[in-house]
């Protein structure tokens, strides 16, 4: 839960120096409206957990700021917070504390929300049915990957992250992030070429 | 939208090349790899998407699925930042003075210096005047030792002495001294007679 004592962050010209050195970060109000849809929506995807992919949001902002003057700019502000989001997220996982909390948390995600959510485009009810369902079982495909299938996989088609930028965020090597990559694409093709066959 | 809804596809995703569809590293090129993938890496599975209407279906699919499934995360997340409070971080109190920040911070280093530089002048002092604080505590105990013998040579005049200093005005009754008192009570007792 965040602390009482927080308010909205003021403007930074209030705050920067004239010594300081400037950096992309500095107008944080941009950079929050800019990236906080896309860090709460791999943190929502990655914990399946509303509370935890909450915190850890602004908890990822809270880092970002903090840590501001160590941006090198040597990757785009977008590829650096999912990289803190995502340290906050194997360390909130690794805790006994998540692992007791989900199978208790009366605020996990709810699959059907997800599928409820898919767009409704030109075509029928029962397309529009038909694609809720399958986004559901990809969601639930997802949710079984291992930890770092999962990540990788969430990376390139949530994120959309080029395979090389991948593996800058994860540390893993290139050959390692295909790997994970191309398994957890089988996978989530097996189900759903699994399901398309029984006819949804 | 729907090529997937009537796609029937080889219950085998791992298929070799070699038996006519693709394999699960060259449909990972197709769907997973750069765009900017070099065209000789995918060329293969490219030519073969041309004669395969099952590979075809399959990868349009898949890829159709993939992007629901982007659409509609990301549609849940924005509901959900909705729901949620905006992104807060702790103030900053701004400064009286903002463009003196850099000013504040050399006062303050400016003031560590010095309290860690009085402490070590005061040593170098002590330390480059050791003879002359050793000369005057040697003349201390010198002075302190005369002024005691002094003492002592009073004690023992004193103690040798046939009559205490006190009774001395007794000893010569016809001295100076005590004439001079004697005639003094004299006087008065002359005056008070007359």
């Amino acid at each position: 839960m965040a602390p009482e004592n927080i308010q909205t962050f003021p403007s930074t010209s209030l705050t920067l120096g004239a010594g300081a050195r400037a950096t992309p970060l500095d107008d944080l109000e941009s950079v929050v409206a800019l990236h906080q849809p896309r860090v709460l929506r791999f943190l929502l995807a990655q914990l399946r957990d509303r509370d935890a992919a909450e915190t850890l949001t602004q908890e990822t902002f809270l880092r970002a700021w903090s840590a501001r003057s160590s941006f090198r700019e040597d990757c785009s502000i977008g590829t650096w917070l999912i990289r803190i989001a995502l340290n906050l997220a194997r360390d909130h996982t690794r805790t006994g504390r998540f692992r007791f909390w989900k199978h208790v948390s009366t605020n996990a995600v709810d699959v059907a929300d997800v599928a409820a959510s898919v767009p409704n485009r030109e075509g029928s009810a029962e397309m529009h049915l038909i694609a809720q369902e399958q986004v559901k079982r990809i969601w639930e495909t997802v949710a079984g990957l291992t930890e770092r299938q999962r990540t990788i996989f969430l990376l390139r088609f949530l994120e959309e992250m080029e395979i090389p930028e991948i593996a800058e965020v994860t540390g893993l090597p290139l050959g390692t992030v295909k790997s994970h990559l191309y398994r957890a694409l089988n996978i989530v093709r097996t189900h759903h070429t699994t399901q398309s066959r029984e006819g949804l | 939208m729907t090529p997937e809804l009537t796609l029937q596809p080889d219950n085998n995703a791992r298929r070799p090349m070699g038996e006519g569809h693709l394999t699960e590293e060259q449909f990972g090129e197709l769907i997973a790899g750069s765009a900017k993938a070099a065209a000789a890496e995918t060329a293969p599975a490219e030519a073969h998407l041309q004669g395969c209407e099952q590979c075809a279906a399959e990868l349009a699919s898949l890829r159709e699925c993939l992007s629901l499934y982007r659409e509609a995360s990301t549609a849940y997340a924005d509901r959900e930042l909705r729901r949620i409070p905006q992104v807060k971080l702790p103030a900053r109190r701004p400064l009286l003075f903002p463009g003196l920040e850099s000013a504040y911070w050399a006062a303050a280093a400016a003031a560590i210096f010095l309290a860690a530089l009085l402490p070590m002048q005061t040593l170098h002092r002590r330390a480059a005047q050791p003879a002359p604080a050793v000369a005057a505590g040697a003349a201390s105990v010198s002075v302190g030792s005369e002024s005691d013998e002094a003492l002592l040579d009073d004690v023992n005049r004193e103690e040798s002495a046939s009559v205490p200093a006190a009774m001395q005005a007794l000893e010569d009754p016809s001295g100076s001294t005590a004439s001079a008192g004697v005639e003094t009570s004299n006087q008065t007792l002359d005056q008070r007679k007359d």
